[in-house]
């Protein structure tokens, strides 16, 4: 499967350039913002997988604004946020909005990882699940085509046949006049 | 059991006592199998249950199904777990039971073209009825049945269709109930919040931003559409009687679970409680072809509908 492309957002220029280079190692496809207006701005543009970003921000759009702009736009982008020491409160409204998780400043790069492949577990379920159900409406398409059109031509034909019996069971008429009949329906 | 006679040291095990010949993995906890007795049993028990016939070729679903349950109830066997569920009075497993095995798989506008046929053509329909019949009529409420609604949204891609046809405030007093035999399917729906799986499936952006609210991970639907239905447990292997008649049911993907002679019953039931010019509509892949004579097939555009001869 596809590496997770993961943004990443944070003020703090080390931070960022840290995250990154951990990340690349691990093989992820990442892309950062400086702030959250920039991010806001990039996440309109394009998907990500995951976003990861800090709560506290400055510039008008904090961590909170960052997830309220995810959640309005891709239902699929996992929200990470990262929380200074102390402010674990702050997450736990994060979650109620929608976060997938938090993770607490300074930042343990064996648990970060450990989380993003728990997502990428978690992707590539959905994926087969999806696959799976794609298979079962196409199946289920085109079999209820099929099945329709047997159920009409069955009750046409069970139609028919009636009416012939029908016709057949006229005794008041001559045997081969009822044949002709029946024969031409 | 053999789990403890693994765990003895080499040596400690009495000579007498089999050997397991595998040592289950450590963390792992070994799975009660079931036996060919055992399948028979269970099967019978969730066929007098649900109606739902469990294949012995499926019998695999026993395991993967209940498999939770036997261990909440920590029961060492399936005839364990059978003799405890059938001796509970309180039928607290059977419920659990129910909602185990039931297949409750569903989607918004599944197989959108009844919703199609909903809105251009049995809802417009009864509508003209009412309007030409006797008066009085007007008043009689248009009754709507979604006969096993799973966890709600067969019933409120009902709902969407009927305000986007009649507006906010129709003239017509439209009832509109969904059943089903899951306690657990039923409080979803009742309660009426989806999660973003359930919400991409078969919703288009435009319905979803206009009938639900987004509430942390999961979607809720609007009270004005939620307002419209009424959720309730129902198993239609029992009478329906007390239901009264419908102008409309919907009984999809359901019957599809039951033997053929289970089949024959519920549809029979169905036409007793469909007005005589009423309108059933069954899953895309179901056919009443042998099973019930009492209704014909009709076609429009693309959708079949059945009504009584
Ligand atoms: C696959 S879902 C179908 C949902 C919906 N009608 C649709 O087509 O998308 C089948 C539902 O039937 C319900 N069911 C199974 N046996 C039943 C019974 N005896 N009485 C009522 N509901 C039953 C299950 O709980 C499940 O929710």
């Amino acid at each position: 499967m596809q590496a997770l492309k993961i943004l990443v957002v944070d003020d703090d220029p080390v931070t960022r350039a840290l995250l990154t280079k951990r990340l690349t190692k691990s093989d992820y496809d990442v892309d950062t913002a400086e702030t959250g207006v920039v991010a806001v701005e990039k996440i309109g543009h394009q998907f990500y997988d995951v976003v990861l970003t800090d709560l506290m921000m400055p510039g008008g759009i904090d961590g909170i604004g960052v997830l309220e702009a995810v959640k309005g736009s891709h239902l699929k982008t996992e929200v990470i946020l990262i929380t200074a020491h102390g402010t674990i409160s702050n997450a736990i409204v994060a979650m109620k909005k929608g976060a997938t998780d938090y993770l607490q400043k300074p930042i343990n790069f064996d648990e970060l990882i450990m989380r993003l492949e728990k997502i990428q577990n978690w992707r590539h379920l959905l994926k087969n699940a999806s696959d799976l159900r794609m298979a079962m409406e196409i199946t289920e398409q085109t079999s209820g085509e099929t099945i329709q059109n047997l159920e009409m031509t069955v009750a046409d034909l069970q139609a028919r046949l009636t009416a012939i019996r029908d016709v057949l069971e006229r005794r008041e008429l001559a045997p081969d006049e009822r044949i002709a009949m029946a024969l031409n329906g | 059991m053999s789990g403890n006679l693994a765990r003895n040291t080499l040596g400690a095990t009495p000579e007498s006592a089999p050997r397991p010949v595998f040592q289950p993995l450590p963390g792992i906890r070994q799975q009660v199998k079931i036996s060919p007795a055992e399948i028979q049993l269970l099967s019978k028990y969730i066929h007098g249950l649900t109606g739902i016939n469990i294949e012995p070729s499926k019998a695999y679903l026993l395991e993967t199904r209940l498999g939770k349950l036997l261990e909440n109830e920590k029961c060492d066997s399936y005839s364990a777990f059978y003799h405890k569920a059938k001796a509970d009075g309180s039928k607290r497993l059977d419920m659990q039971i129910i909602d185990a095995i039931t297949t409750n798989e569903t989607l918004f506008f599944r197989d959108a073209n009844p919703f199609d046929l909903l809105k251009f053509k049995i809802i417009p329909e009864i509508i003209d009825k009412r309007a030409t019949a006797a008066s009085g009529s007007l008043a009689m409420p248009i009754r709507i049945w979604s006969a096993a609604c799973s966890t709600g949204q067969e019933v409120f891609s009902i709902a969407i269709v009927l305000r986007e046809l009649l507006g906010p405030s129709p003239q017509h007093n439209i009832q509109l109930l969904g059943t089903d035999i899951s306690d657990a399917a039923i409080r979803q729906a009742s309660y009426g919040a989806f999660n973003k799986f359930e919400i991409e499936r078969g919703l288009p952006r435009d319905r979803l931003q206009r009938y639900f609210v987004a509430s942390g991970d999961n979607w809720k639907i609007k009270d004005e559409i939620r307002s419209m239905a009424t959720f309730r447990k129902i198993n239609l292997m029992e009478s329906i009687n007390g239901l009264g008649k419908f102008d409309l049911i919907f009984c999809r993907n359901v019957a599809i679970y039951f033997t053929l002679e289970d089949r024959v019953k519920l549809f029979n039931k169905i036409a007793d409680t469909l007005t005589p010019d009423g309108y059933l509509i069954i899953g895309s892949t179901e056919s009443l072809t042998g099973v019930c004579p009492r209704f014909i097939p009709k076609r429009h555009l693309k959708s079949i509908f059945y009504q009584l001869r």
